[in-house]
């Protein structure tokens, strides 16, 4: 079985009964793209926090998002969390203050909010070999492992070096440019 | 049916969103925005009174994202899921975009701003001809921003010389304003959010705060973690997400946290952990009206149409205390709350030990009780006797539920009997100095306090008040026993409200005014821990939409009062503030420039000299105390600058479970919503995760009444009919003989069965304790 077959993107569509994921020629689940469309799907905007994508399980969250995550058989990987080493959010944090789990697929009225769309751009680098930036925001991110290690990491975001722990040595975070603190909306 | 011909006009008249500035759908137009394309700017969340601080993104006129501001103190880069869920909450398809007015037959047409200015200036011309000052009102917000509580005040008393103006903030927070007037003669909180990392022990009172507080809740286990040894103690009447976090949970019969109270305060004094130096240096006794029947519950007999019991305040001493307490014994007080004597030794020890920061923290449970204002007194009393208060680490603490009720409701004082910073109309030298900074001829302002929110639509629907207008809620699903409030758009009285979305509070106007929403316009709110926060507009608001203050103004322009108001129409938001300042400066509410707010994350008054203060009253911290050490309660002038211990005994809940209704009905909210549902609801994640109203039971009720998880149950009260889905050992789990319903579904009302007993003091009603009973429907 190939790594990319236990993402936690399967994991999702298995258990909610979501719409068949898309295909290649082959009958394969066409894993990256469906990676990246349930990736979207799962988040108000990029930069949410996504909702959960399987039913209350009635569990605690990190009686398998621990820090080494949980492989069920036939369902999938349950990755770690991202935010073990956020203050505050540590451990027995309430996850479902920030992630929501869906009880319905109905809407109250309809919306026409449409948010930032995802960005799964690549890091800059200075130049060839140097090593990337990081192309997203870290605040709460700080468990790198949880998506760049492990079976839940896509082939593409997967670090070559899992051994090396102190990842900000080298990768550099973009700080939040522009927030305006004075000044009317142009 | 209504609500459909409604829509059916805004689709006419509304089409593609009219501040999107091409053809393209919104959707279209979001496509390749990337985060750096954004223009970032600060403002507080709109919910809740914790004040969360975001930074909002925004391309062409919308609110494409937010990210938690980890410059923001409150919560240094953590949002709840409400918080970061906010920009959807301005796209709901059916925004109202234009005023529109109901027509005899019902159904909505549309007029312009300035005929329905016209209009609304005509009504209030007449009913104040026909009926004077007193058949007129306004019903406003702790959501409403501290411009448009401003605008209200200013406009209702120095314009129609009017007091009938309140705030949903009755509904949630006045057991506060009353706790903190009758015990340190001025409003809110010595203490402040960093107790949450300097506390020991936390006690919630009745507080749900994993689920309405969560950020907040958040630091106190980050403090846990951080510290072993920290401890969490929660009272409360049903077991929630809170409890799981719990090392001591104390459950007790509704009602009883005023028995539980004096029996700590029994024990206290019997075991001598009293800080005597403390309360001889700066506490004085005093004792109210205790007459169970003279002082009932505002909701029977001949107090069901108007309340206006006032308390009267008796000097006493401490022996008095120690005789009182003697009616407390812990076998007294098991009796009356079922809470084990050990337990209530367990809290006795910790409130009692010298060496450890003890914070209290409470909101509605104590607050939407018939003895609020009691059980704030008693809370603050146990803070007094131990003197651990106005020390960092050590402070009783009301938490907030609207993101404005400190900033708007309280501070700028728009409650009925309220005037700015800590004033009361029934004094006639905090009137004169209202008509002074109003440049208002003196007698302007009436001296009679008007009516609070119950009676005010109590007078409304007996046609006393002729005219209303609600700005900024929704009375239609929050306020109790609605059955008393219905009524038919056309019955000879005019109902004007102004909001964002149609609601069941919309369906009963005559008159609908489309309201902008948070970044849409200019604003600023004041939580919890009095930090005020000023925010830009960051985006255009849809259609015709305005802000609540205009709205004010421009009507009190139409009514010949503009010499209120007399400032540039395109900028009159800091000089309305620079005014509004003054009544705060060198008397302890001093609140920073609008210069200062403009360019900080907020700031904690009093600000003297730019500087914030983290804890009032305290030496080293508050400029207003002179002494070295120690505390100054310098605001309560009526007891020598000393704070008030107040005797105050138990008394039973208005209405208990009997035979006929045998279960407790409890009410209140979910993390997931907002008040009334009328925002959250349209954030398609938040209503997923919880799309309707619920019955909690309790396992073993539920197998005795044969009622399975997912059944439909019929939930009766005195005075209303609900069937409800059951759910069991969900999140929150009562115990045998409670439910818990949440309010904020306005397709399955839950204040049809709540009672309108109300707190004899702060007049906030209780709706935590009503009795119901129970049938499987299917
Ligand atoms: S709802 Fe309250 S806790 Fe949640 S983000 Fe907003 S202010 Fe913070």
């Amino acid at each position: 079985m190939s790594r990319a077959g236990w993402t936690p993107w399967l994991l999702g569509a298995t258990l909610l009964g979501c719409p068949a994921a898309p295909k290649d020629e082959a009958g394969r689940p066409a894993v990256e793209k469906t990676a990246a469309v349930d990736r979207a799907e799962r988040r108000a905007y990029d930069g949410a926090p996504p909702v959960i994508p399987h039913p209350n399980l009635g569990a605690e969250c990190v009686g398998c998002h621990h820090p080494r995550g949980v492989q069920i058989e036939g369902l999938g990987y349950a990755p770690p969390s991202p935010h073990e080493k956020t203050s505050g959010l540590s451990e027995r944090s309430r996850c479902t203050q920030c992630h929501l789990f869906r009880q319905s697929d109905e809407l109250f009225r309809s919306n026409q909010f449409a948010g930032l769309s995802q960005n799964l751009q690549k890091g800059e680098r200075l130049y060839d070999g140097a090593p990337p930036v990081i192309p997203h925001d870290v605040l709460m991110r700080e468990n790198c492992a949880a998506c760049h290690d492990g079976p839940a990491a896509r082939e593409v975001i997967r670090t070559p070096h899992p051994e090396r722990v102190r990842c900000r040595q080298c990768h550099l975070a973009v700080s939040r440019e522009g927030t305006t603190l004075a000044g009317p909306a142009r | 049916m209504e609500r459909r011909g409604f829509l059916k006009i805004l689709g006419a008249t509304g089409g593609a969103l009219a501040f999107s500035n091409t053809e393209l759908t919104p959707e279209a137009q979001a496509q390749g925005v990337r985060e750096k394309d954004l223009r970032w700017g600060k403002a507080p969340c709109r919910y809740c009174g914790t004040g969360c601080g975001v930074e909002v993104g925004v391309k062409d006129g919308r609110v494409m994202a937010v990210r938690g501001d980890a410059a923001a103190s409150v919560n240094k880069g953590l949002l709840c899921a409400k918080g970061y869920h906010l920009p959807a909450m301005l796209y709901g398809e059916d925004r109202l975009k234009q005023p529109m007015r109901r027509g005899a037959d019902g159904s909505l047409q549309p007029l312009s701003w300035d005929q329905a200015l016209d209009l609304i200036a005509q009504k209030y011309k007449e009913a104040l001809a026909e009926g004077g000052p007193e058949s007129v009102g306004m019903y406003g917000s702790g959501q409403w921003t501290i411009f448009d509580g401003y605008a209200a005040t200013k406009w209702m008393r120095g314009g129609l010389r009017s007091n009938n103006l309140d705030p949903n903030a009755r509904l949630c927070m006045s057991s506060a304003v009353s706790g903190f007037m009758t015990q340190f003669g001025s409003d809110e909180p010595m203490g402040c959010y960093d107790d949450f990392e300097l506390g020991d022990d936390f006690v919630l009172w009745g507080n749900n705060m994993a689920e309405m507080h969560p950020v907040l809740f958040s630091r106190i286990l980050e403090n846990k973690r951080s510290r072993p040894g920290t401890r969490i103690v929660e009272l409360a009447t049903r077991r929630t997400p809170t409890s799981d976090y719990a090392d001591l949970y104390v459950e007790f019969k509704p009602g009883s946290d005023l028995a539980i109270a004096n029996g700590i305060l029994h024990l206290l004094f019997a075991k001598k952990k009293v800080a005597t130096a403390f309360i001889d240096e700066n506490v004085v006794v005093k004792r109210g009206i205790e007459d169970l029947k003279t002082i009932g519950y505002g909701c029977y007999d001949e107090q069901a149409e108007r309340y206006t019991f006032e308390d009267k305040a008796e000097p006493a001493t401490w022996k008095d205390v120690e005789s009182f307490l003697a009616d407390y014994s812990p076998a007294k007080v098991q009796e009356l709350s079922g809470v084990p004597p050990a337990q209530l030794e367990a809290l006795a020890e910790l409130y009692g030990n010298p060496g450890r920061g003890t914070v209290s923290l409470w909101c509605m449970g104590v607050n939407q009780h018939v003895r609020g204002t009691w059980m704030n007194n008693l809370i603050t009393d146990l803070h007094l006797v131990t003197g651990k208060i106005g020390r960092p680490g050590a402070n009783p603490f009301s938490l907030t539920g609207q993101p404005s009720a400190c900033g708007t409701a309280r501070e700028v004082g728009t409650l009925s009997n309220r005037l700015p910073a800590d004033r009361v109309v029934t004094n006639p030298e905090h009137r004169a100095e209202a008509e002074k900074i109003w440049n208002l001829a003196p007698g302007t302002i009436p001296a009679k306090p008007g009516h609070h929110a119950v009676d005010l639509f109590r007078a409304f629907m007996r046609s006393e008040v002729k005219v209303l207008w609600i700005q900024t809620t929704n009375p239609a699903v929050t306020l109790p026993n609605l059955a008393r409030f219905d009524r038919k758009p056309g019955d000879g009285r005019f109902l004007i409200v102004s909001d964002i979305y149609p609601t069941p509070t919309t369906d009963l106007a005559d008159l609908i005014l489309p309201s902008a929403a948070w970044v849409e316009r200019e604003g600023m709110f004041g939580n919890s821990e009095r930090r005020t926060q000023h925010w830009h507009q960051q985006v255009p608001p849809p259609g015709e939409a305005k802000e609540d203050a205009w709205q004010i103004i421009q009507v009190a322009k139409k009514m010949g009062m503009g010499s209120l108001f007399p400032w540039p129409e395109d900028a009159w938001h800091e000089p309305m503030f620079e005014e509004y300042r003054k009544f705060g400066l060198g008397n302890g509410k001093d609140l920073a420039s609008y210069k200062q707010l403009e360019e900080t994350r907020g700031l904690r008054w009093p600000v003297v000299d730019g500087k914030e203060t983290r804890y009032r009253y305290a030496a080293g911290h508050d400029p207003y105390v002179k002494k070295k050490a120690g505390v100054h309660f310098y605001r309560a002038k009526g007891n020598g600058e000393k704070a008030a211990f107040w005797i105050r005994p138990y008394h039973p809940p208005a209405e208990s479970p009997d035979q006929e209704y045998p279960f407790w009905l409890t009410t209140g909210r979910v993390l997931e919503h907002w008040h009334s549902g009328s925002m959250t609801r349209r954030v398609k994640q938040l209503h997923q995760a919880v799309p309707r109203a619920y019955v909690e039971l309790n396992r073993v009720d539920a197998t005795e009444l044969g009622i399975n998880p997912g059944d439909k149950v019929r939930l009766k009260s005195r005075r209303g009919v609900l069937e409800l889905v059951a759910e069991i050992d969900g999140r929150g789990r009562p115990p045998r003989g409670t439910v818990f319903v949440p309010f904020f579904d306005e397709g399955l009302l839950v204040n049809r069965l709540t009672l309108d007993a109300m707190d004899n003091i702060s007049k906030e009603p209780d709706y935590k304790k009503c009795a119901v009973r129970i049938e499987r429907v299917s």
